[in-house]
C-alpha cells in the first residue's frame, strides 16, 4: 500500500511539471468540450430557400409569408425568369420552393394545387428535415386558407418526452462530456507508461521492490486522480453550458463515472505497458479512444444506425455505456432501472483493461 | 537545354531523391498513407448514420376497434416505426420509455373510434423520447405524415360515401409539397459524411507526415548536417515538402476510388479540380504540419501539439455536421478552415457536378490558406535554421 502511494505521488509530480501535459490534462478538455460542444449540431435554422412565385396572387403570396414565419428557413424571392436548381447548384440555398402559376385559381376551385420543392440533398440529414417541414408548412397554409375544408378526421398529438424543447444542448452535452473524458485521461495514462519503457526507467522499476500490481495501481490511481479534477471541471462545464442537471438519483451516475475514469486510465496503461514508444502510443489513443468513442459511442449518430458487422466493436468501448448513463442522468432520468448494466459492463471492462495491462508487465523482465 | 541543366544542376534534386529514399525505406509511413484514408472513410461512412428508421413504437390501444387497428397498422406500414410492445396502460408505455426500451409511443384514446364514427376529430397522442432530438424531430415529421395520409385516404373514402351529389365538396383539397430531391435523391448520410472525411483526411495525414519528418531531422540533429551543405533552407525544405506531397496525391486518388467503390458515390464533375484541390488541400496540411513542427523539439511534443489544432480544424468544417448548426460566429471563423472549403468543393464535384465557375471562391480561399499557412511555416523554419 505504502508503494503504491509512493508511486502515485512520483507520477502526480512529474505530471505536474510538464506544463504541456498539464495543459493537455487541464484546459485542453475545457476548450474541446466547449467548441464541440457549441459547434456540433444537426439541427439547422435559418436555412436559405429561393421562393419562384409564378402566380403572383395574394394566396401564392401568402404560402410564401407562411413560409417565412418558420425559424428553419430564411426566404429569399426568385425572379421567374430564373432556374430555381442554379441556387442549389452555387449553394447559395438549401431549398427551392416553385410555386406554379394559377395557383389561386386552382386552389379556389378546390382543384388540389402541387408547390415544387427541391432540395439539396448533399446533406441528407438537413434534407429529411426540411421535407418534414415542407409538409409542416403545406398543412399549417392549408389550415389557414380553409380550415373548414381541411378539418381532419385524425390529429397526432405531438409530445417530446424527457426533453419537451427538442433542445439539441441536451443531446450534445452530455455525449460530449463522455467523449471528452474518453481521450484525455487514457492519453495521460499511456504517455506516463509508454514513457517509462521509452526511456528504459522501467528497468529501474523492475529492480526496484515494487510488484507490476503495485506499480500500475499507482500509475492509475496518479491519473485517477488527474482525471477526477478533469471530470469535475467538465462537469462544472457542462452545468453552465448546456444547462444540464441530474433528473434523478445521481448515484448511478457516480458510481459509473468512477468505474468510467477507471476503465479509461487503465486502458491507457495498457496501451502504454503494450507500446513502449510515447509517438505510436498517442497514434494508438487517437485511433481507440478518440476516434472509436466519438464514432461508435453513439455521440451523435445512434449505435443501432450502425450495420452489425462492426457494432459489436461498440460493446469495448467505455465511452458507450458511459453516454447512456448520462444521458439518462440528465436528460431521461430513468435511475437504475434503466441503466444498472452499465457499472457491470464498465466493471467488467475496467477488469479486462487493467489484467492486460498487468500481464504484459508481471514478469518485470526486458523481452529480448 | 537550359532547362534541362536547371533540372539536373540543381542542389534540390539530390534532397529531394534523399527524402524518397528515407520515406521509402519508412514502412511505418507507407501503412500511415495507406490505412486511415481506407479504413476511416469506411468506418465513418458506415457509422455515421442519421438515417431515422425502425422507430421502437409502444401501443396503447384503449380503443380496441377496427379503426384504431387501422390507425396502428397505418404506422407499421410506413417503415419508420416498428411496433415493438403493446402496453395496457399509458403509465406501464411511460415506465419502459423512461427506462429506455422505446424510442416512441402511441396512445389511441377509448373514445377514438366512437369520435370518428360521429364526424369529430379524434385526437391521439404520440410520445417521442427526445433524448437525441434530431432523430425524434424526424420521427415525430414522419408520425405527422402517416397521420396526414391516413387522413387523406379517409377523407377520398369518406367524402364519397357521405353526399354524393356535392361532387366539388368531395373534391376539395389543398395545397400539396411535392418534393424532389437533388444529387442525392436517396438520402444516403455516408454521401455527406464520407465527401467530408476526404477533406478531414488530408489535411489530417499531411500535417502528421509532415510534422513528423520535420522533427525527426531535429531530434536525431540531422539538421545540422542538412545545413552543412550548400542548400538553402527554402531548398531543404521544399525537397522535404515535395515527395511527401507525390504520396500524398496518390491518396486523394485512393480516397475517391474507395468512397466510389464501397458507397457508390457518383463522379458527376471534374476529377482534374477535385485532385487539384485535393493538392492543395494536402498542402495545407502540410504547412499546418511543419507550422507546428516549429515550435516541438520531440515527435511527443509535435503530436500532443496536433490535439490543440486537429479536432478543431475537423470538427468545426462542416465535413461531418452541417456548417449552419453551429452557431452564426463559428460559421465566420471556419470560412478560415481548409477542411471547410475542400468539402464544399468535393460535394460540387462529386454529388452535383458542378465546375469551376461556381466553385472558384472556395478554391481561391484554399490556395489563400495554403499559401499562408506553407509561407510562415517556412518564415519560421528559416528563422529557426540561421
Amino acid at each position: 500500500m505504502k508503494r503504491i502511494i509512493a508511486q502515485t505521488r512520483k507520477e502526480l509530480t512529474q505530471t505536474f511539471r510538464d506544463r504541456l501535459t498539464l495543459a493537455l490534462a487541464l484546459a485542453l478538455p475545457l476548450a474541446q468540450m466547449w467548441l464541440i460542444g457549441t459547434a456540433i449540431s444537426l439541427s439547422v435554422t435559418d436555412l436559405r430557400v429561393v421562393v419562384q412565385d409564378m402566380d403572383q396572387t395574394p394566396l401564392s403570396r401568402r404560402y410564401a409569408e407562411v413560409l417565412r414565419g418558420s425559424l428553419t428557413f430564411e426566404v429569399v424571392p426568385l425572379a421567374a425568369d430564373e432556374r430555381p436548381e442554379r441556387a442549389l447548384d452555387t449553394g447559395d440555398a438549401h431549398a427551392a420552393v416553385v410555386i406554379p402559376e394559377h395557383f389561386e385559381r386552382d386552389l379556389r376551385r378546390g382543384a388540389g394545387v402541387e408547390v415544387q420543392w427541391l432540395l439539396d440533398g448533399a446533406d441528407a440529414n438537413t434534407a429529411t428535415n426540411m421535407r418534414n417541414h415542407a409538409n409542416t408548412i403545406t398543412a399549417a397554409f392549408n389550415r389557414q386558407f380553409a380550415p373548414e375544408a381541411s378539418r381532419p378526421a385524425v390529429v397526432a398529438k405531438e409530445r417530446f418526452w424527457f426533453n419537451p424543447g427538442n433542445d439539441e444542448d441536451q443531446f450534445v452535452g452530455p455525449g460530449i462530456f463522455a467523449v471528452g473524458l474518453a481521450l484525455f485521461p487514457p492519453l495521460l495514462a499511456a504517455l506516463a507508461v509508454s514513457r517509462e519503457g521509452e526511456q528504459k526507467t522501467i528497468l529501474q522499476v523492475y529492480v526496484s521492490s515494487i510488484s507490476a500490481f503495485e506499480y500500475l495501481l499507482g500509475k492509475i490511481l496518479a491519473f485517477l486522480i488527474i482525471a477526477a479534477a478533469e471530470w469535475s471541471l467538465t462537469l462544472l462545464l457542462a452545468v453552465l453550458l448546456f444547462g444540464l442537471w441530474f433528473k434523478g438519483d445521481p448515484t448511478p451516475f457516480l458510481v459509473s463515472s468512477f468505474l468510467f475514469l477507471f476503465c479509461s486510465v487503465a486502458f491507457g496503461a495498457m496501451i502504454g505497458a503494450r507500446i513502449p514508444d510515447r509517438a505510436a502510443a498517442i497514434q494508438a489513443i487517437q485511433n481507440t479512444c478518440f476516434l472509436l468513442s466519438y464514432l461508435l459511442s453513439g455521440f451523435i449518430f445512434p449505435v443501432s444506425n450502425i450495420p452489425a458487422g462492426v457494432r459489436w466493436v461498440s460493446y469495448l468501448i467505455p465511452a458507450r455505456y458511459y453516454i447512456e448513463v448520462a444521458r439518462d442522468t440528465f436528460v431521461r432520468g430513468g435511475g437504475w432501472a434503466a441503466v444498472w448494466y452499465v457499472p457491470v459492463a464498465l466493471g467488467a471492462l475496467s477488469a479486462v483493461y487493467f489484467a492486460s495491462a498487468w500481464a504484459r508487465m508481471r514478469h518485470m523482465q526486458v523481452e529480448a | 537545354m537550359r532547362l534541362l541543366a536547371w533540372l539536373t544542376d540543381n542542389r534540390f534534386w539530390p534532397l529531394f531523391m534523399k527524402e524518397l529514399r528515407q520515406i521509402k525505406r519508412n514502412r511505418k509511413l507507407v501503412v500511415m498513407l495507406i490505412m486511415p484514408p481506407t479504413v476511416n472513410l469506411v468506418l465513418l461512412g458506415f457509422a455515421m448514420n442519421s438515417e431515422v428508421k425502425n422507430v421502437q413504437l409502444g401501443v396503447v390501444d384503449e380503443s380496441r376497434t377496427a379503426e384504431s387497428r387501422e390507425l396502428i397498422s397505418a404506422f407499421v406500414e410506413g417503415g419508420a416505426f416498428q411496433l415493438a410492445e403493446r402496453f395496457e396502460s399509458g403509465e406501464a408505455l411511460g415506465r419502459a420509455l423512461s427506462a429506455g426500451q422505446l424510442d416512441g409511443g402511441l396512445v389511441v384514446p377509448q373514445d377514438y373510434a366512437q369520435k370518428r364514427a360521429r364526424g369529430q376529430t379524434a385526437e391521439v397522442q404520440i410520445l417521442v423520447d427526445s433524448v437525441n432530438s434530431n432523430r425524434a424531430g424526424i420521427a415525430a415529421g414522419y408520425a405527422a405524415r402517416v397521420v396526414a395520409a391516413l387522413n387523406a385516404k379517409l377523407a377520398a373514402a369518406g367524402g364519397g360515401a357521405a353526399v354524393s351529389s356535392r361532387a366539388s365538396d368531395v373534391a376539395r383539397a389543398g395545397a400539396e409539397p411535392r418534393v424532389a430531391v437533388l444529387y442525392n435523391p436517396g438520402l444516403r448520410t455516408s454521401w455527406f459524411i464520407v465527401t467530408g472525411t476526404i477533406g478531414i483526411l488530408m489535411v489530417l495525414i499531411g500535417s502528421l507526415v509532415a510534422s513528423a519528418s520535420m522533427v525527426n531531422e531535429k531530434e536525431s540533429g540531422t539538421i545540422e548536417q542538412l545545413l552543412m551543405t550548400p542548400a538553402g533552407s527554402t531548398e531543404i525544405i521544399a525537397a522535404k515538402i515535395a515527395p511527401i506531397m507525390l504520396l500524398l496525391s496518390a491518396d486523394i486518388l485512393l480516397a475517391v476510388f474507395v468512397v466510389r467503390l464501397v458507397f457508390d458515390v457518383p463522379v458527376r464533375g471534374s476529377l482534374m479540380l477535385l485532385y487539384f484541390a485535393g493538392m492543395l488541400c494536402v498542402l495545407a496540411g502540410i504547412g499546418i504540419g511543419t507550422f507546428i513542427a516549429t515550435f516541438t523539439r520531440s515527435q511527443t511534443q509535435a503530436q500532443l501539439m496536433s490535439f490543440f489544432v486537429n479536432p478543431p480544424v475537423s470538427m468545426l468544417s462542416g465535413a461531418t455536421t452541417p456548417i449552419e448548426g453551429m452557431p452564426y460566429w463559428l460559421q465566420q471563423v471556419s470560412y478560415v478552415n481548409p477542411v471547410r472549403h475542400f468539402s464544399t468543393i468535393a460535394r460540387g464535384v462529386l454529388l452535383k457536378g458542378v465546375g469551376l465557375d461556381i466553385l472558384y471562391p472556395n478554391v481561391l480561399a484554399l490556395t489563400a490558406f495554403t499559401l499562408v499557412i506553407v509561407g510562415a511555416s517556412v518564415w519560421r523554419f528559416r528563422k529557426q535554421l540561421s
